[in-house]
């Protein structure tokens, strides 16, 4: 049986590293998820996850529920995301990457493609529609989640929300047509 | 914390755009070395890190006393504070949060420093027990909490609590408009 957050939170705070690093391969590709989808591409996604995890490590003192220490984690990876988007604005183009280095589950041809155009369209939304829509529905996350993520209102993120999916489906509708 | 919404996803559409986001996302397990490389020698420079953040107890409690002065960018007066415009465009606002406490180090920990504890350390003033720092935030809800001598946390007893803490310790809310 693996070890549960707690207890490696625990060890790690004795200054077992190792422990840490079990902790890091555990969050690492769910929460990269998010980066990436936030971010458009795998390099800043891996930047923003490498980030939160030796920001995380230094801030670990104040995880007062290690039994809880997903929840601890995502906040600092979305707050990382945020900052590293902002600073590719200000040196780049902010674009979707397509998602050819890394196959996911049975990628077929068709869905190469959907997937492409679903990161354009995800590209082109407002970063606090796109962010609200990942936290809804990818990373499944309900309003008080969201705002403590987000510190936004829970109504502001709902509006959000919807907005994204409206925006979204405008965006992609003639391609799930064809 | 994940539960799925799928019954608010009325639209075949975007069923199918949320499908494929879910859809695992592998990243270069190297980063974990690279972030390990960083932590190692992070703790050669550091004391090794300690669990026990207890709450200060009631004397300190009553002892510290805390104010959080947010000042907005002033069009009079001698000396207005500087406009500032962060990288986003939005003009930000100065803050001075300051902690009147007996204590050897006291930093700030929230939103806006990602809670590192190295990030934002308050310097002493010269009316002597009060520490003090500037910061330039953006409009927005922040939540934070101070470090005092690098093990004690307290929120903040002159701004709100957060009504939920995935932190487990008190936290304040400070609204910056």
């Amino acid at each position: 049986m693996s070890d549960s957050d707690a207890a490696l939170v625990a060890r790690t705070l004795e200054g077992d590293l190792n422990a840490y690093g079990v902790l890091m391969a555990r969050y690492r590709d769910s929460f990269g998820r998010y980066a990436f989808h936030m971010l458009g591409n795998r390099e800043d996604a891996q930047e923003a996850m490498q980030d939160s995890f030796v920001r995380a490590y230094r801030a670990l003192e104040t995880c007062r529920q290690p039994d809880r220490f997903g929840a601890w984690l995502f906040r600092i990876v979305a707050n990382r995301c945020r900052t590293v988007r902002h600073r590719l604005l200000r040196y780049r183009r902010f674009d979707a990457e397509l998602p050819d280095e890394i196959p996911a589950v049975d990628p077929a041809p068709a869905s190469f493609e959907w997937r492409e155009e679903i990161g354009r369209a995800l590209a082109r939304l407002r970063p606090h529609y796109r962010e609200a829509f990942l936290l809804r529905y990818v990373e499944g996350l309900d309003d008080a989640e969201m705002s403590l993520v987000t510190g936004a209102r829970e109504a502001a993120l709902r509006m959000r929300v919807k907005r994204a999916g409206d925006q979204l489906r405008e965006l992609l509708r003639d391609v799930h047509a064809g | 914390m994940p539960a799925d919404h799928d019954d608010e996803l009325h639209d075949e559409l975007l069923r199918r755009v949320v499908a494929e986001l879910r859809r695992p996302v592998r990243l270069d397990p190297a980063l974990d070395a690279r972030a390990l490389r960083a932590l190692r020698e992070d703790q050669r420079r550091r004391r090794p890190v300690r669990r026990r953040l207890w709450l200060a107890g009631a004397a300190l409690a009553a002892g510290v006393l805390v104010a959080v002065l947010l000042r907005l960018p002033s069009t009079e007066g001698t000396r207005p504070a500087p406009a500032a415009v962060a990288a986003g465009g939005l003009e930000t606002r100065h803050v001075e949060i300051r902690l009147s406490a007996p204590a050897s180090s006291v930093a700030v920990v929230g939103d806006f420093n990602d809670w590192d504890p190295a990030a934002t350390p308050l310097q002493p003033t010269a009316e002597g027990g009060v520490w003090s720092v500037d910061l330039q935030l953006k409009p927005g809800r922040y939540h934070y909490a101070f470090l005092i001598d690098g093990r004690r946390w307290e929120g903040d007893p002159s701004e709100p609590r957060a009504t939920k803490s995935d932190f487990g310790a008190p936290v304040s809310v400070l609204t910056v408009s």
